[in-house]
């Protein structure tokens, strides 16, 4: 019977995922993050307290991520603090959030492959607490990003709606072929 | 592609089944795996946001990831061998139910013979692959940004969405039996919860003092309840779609945290620090689209009773369950994250124009609901023939 193979679909579909599975379950996780590689800093004094930015993609590019670290002279044992981001078109909510440890190199703060979404000028502020009381500031110049890489944003939403345009002209053609309007009716059944 | 209207349409080479209880109950392993697919690629998903949220670094060699590809693979490779099945039953002269997938529509001129459910869910898969490519592609120029509304990451989404149409229309064709409604109950909430992520691509749309985001949502939450009422015909039916997403956004809320957690566990990963737990994706999930079920399961009682016309009725239904939903958005936000951030003109206008999208949703979903019953149908007979059996 035709339908006979098709009932076995759920031993294929098992082989396939188990075959995946295993393939990827060999890939060793936990080696194969990148090691944060810094290739740029700038310093910013915040009161007592001078911090060094790093950044492992130089010069900036809007939209292209990289890592950030931040790491005050002194380690970040005894201190804590926030990070002020200002830039561009920057939601007012966003600007400001708790100095965080990187997820790939737990000795210092960061950001992890974060991009900055426009171009233009963009300033790193930090307040710090720590031994030396408290203390705040920003890079003395902003850190210009510049234009986005690779092809204008609109060709690539433009790539983005094709398969939106194919479900539309989907529904179009069995529109134009069952007609749905006349079979609406005066009443609901 | 070409949708038959005709047994002629077939060149004489289809055979059409009478529709029997034996063909059509046998049609429900691999509108199952399919489905099955499907949730994988929700499950990944949501897990695959939570992880980014709570832990961070990225490969594409994570476990969420390979959930979410394997859906999609998995729902391909179903559709496929469907494909090639119907295609081998038509060339061999045998009988091809409607129910098993919906009719056989003719691809590339005829060298397929694809049920409509599976040739939609295996074009999503299909694209799913080309997209990830080119997903692949806009890493190594930007790098490995966990941004969700990146052009191809909505791309991926809107493949998946198209991979979960197909089972809709697949259990739609079997709706005259018990597993085809219970899959449609099942498969439409996957569409709607997954939806919640695909609506991110509105986000790059200029700000016109609207959530576009919300208003999309609502749009679609509305199209999908009136489609499933119009399908399916039976009083009560949104309200089961309404509750079963509602167990699903339960589930993921459970599952989404513990799963980033315990694989952080198991590879040795740290939690980021000043993160709280909060399920990411399915706080996002419509809370509230039980509310906007009970507003169209009432008028469309109210026009049942008093008989209201279809014509204005439908629109109305959905303008307030779209005035609902969009309105109830920033709600759910307070509630879920302690964080709404709309202001007062932004709320208002933006429930207007979800009320404004509810109604054309109302009106677009009892009609996409009528072609949706007309997927399962025999293909032979003249239209007027089919017509009457849909209405």
């Amino acid at each position: 019977m035709r339908m006979r193979a098709v009932t076995r679909l759920p031993g294929l579909a098992l082989a396939l995922a188990a075959a995946l599975v295993f393939a990827v379950a060999g890939a060793a996780p936990a080696s194969a993050y990148a090691p944060v590689n810094i290739v740029h800093t700038e310093r910013v004094t915040a009161g007592p307290y001078v911090v060094t930015i790093g950044f492992s993609v130089w010069p900036l590019h809007a939209m292209q991520s990289l890592d950030f670290t931040f790491v005050p002279d002194g380690g970040i044992a005894d201190k804590s603090g926030g990070l002020f981001l200002e830039g561009p078109d920057m939601p007012p909510h966003e600007k400001a959030q708790p100095l965080a440890r990187h997820p790939r190199k737990r000795d210092v703060w960061g950001l992890d492959v974060r991009a900055l979404p426009i171009q233009g000028d963009w300033n790193f502020g930090f307040a710090i607490d720590g031994p030396l009381g408290h203390g705040e500031g920003a890079l003395a110049a902003p850190v210009a990003v510049l234009p986005q890489p690779g092809p204008p944003l609109a060709l690539s939403w433009s790539i983005t709606v094709i398969p939106v345009a194919l479900l539309v002209l989907f529904v179009v053609i069995a529109w134009r072929r069952v007609r749905p309007g006349a079979l609406v009716g005066h009443h609901l059944e | 592609m070409d949708i038959p209207l005709s047994h002629r349409r077939f060149r004489g080479r289809t055979a059409l089944a009478a529709p029997g209880t034996r063909t059509g109950a046998r049609g429900w392993p691999p509108a199952a795996i399919v489905l099955l697919g499907t949730l994988l690629s929700l499950f990944g998903l949501s897990w695959d946001v939570q992880w980014h949220v709570e832990v961070g670094p990225d490969t594409f060699f994570t476990l969420s990831h390979l959930a979410l590809y394997s859906g999609s693979a998995i729902a391909g490779v179903a559709s496929l061998v469907v494909v090639l099945r119907t295609t081998a039953a038509q060339r061999a002269g045998r009988a091809v139910d409607p129910r098993v997938g919906g009719q056989a529509v003719r691809v590339f001129g005829g060298v397929f013979a694809a049920p409509l459910g599976y040739l939609v869910s295996g074009c999503g898969a299909a694209m799913f692959l080309l997209v990830g490519l080119w997903d692949q592609w806009w890493h190594t120029l930007y790098g490995f940004d966990a941004v969700l509304d990146s052009p191809p990451h909505v791309a991926l989404f809107l493949s998946i969405s198209i991979t979960m149409i197909g089972p809709v229309l697949t259990f739609a064709a079997a709706r005259d039996l018990r597993w085809g409604r219970i899959g449609f109950l099942l498969s439409m909430p996957v569409l709607m919860a997954f939806s919640t992520v695909t609506v991110e691509g509105l986000s790059a749309l200029p700000s016109i003092g609207v959530n576009p985001m919300t208003v999309g949502s609502a749009f679609l939450e509305v199209l999908l309840l009136v489609l499933a009422a119009s399908c399916l015909r039976r009083p009560g039916a949104t309200l089961v779609i309404g509750a079963v997403l509602g167990a699903l956004q339960g589930i993921l809320w459970l599952f989404s945290p513990w799963a980033a957690s315990a694989y952080a566990v198991a590879v040795g990963l740290p939690l980021r620090d000043n993160v709280r737990s909060l399920p990411a994706f399915p706080s996002r999930i419509p809370l509230f689209l039980l509310v906007g079920a009970v507003a169209v399961e009432l008028v469309l009682w109210l026009a049942r009773r008093r008989g209201w016309s279809p014509r204005w009725v439908l629109p109305v239904a959905g303008g307030a369950a779209g005035v609902l939903l969009a309105g109830l958005t920033p709600v759910q936000a307070q509630l879920m994250v302690g964080f709404s951030g709309t202001a007062l003109r932004v709320f208002v206008a933006t429930t207007v124009a979800g009320g404004a999208f509810g109604a054309l949703a109302g009106f677009l979903g009892w009609r996409f609901g009528i072609m949706t019953r007309a997927v399962g149908r025999p293909a032979a007979g003249t239209r007027q023939a089919t017509e009457a059996g849909v209405a």
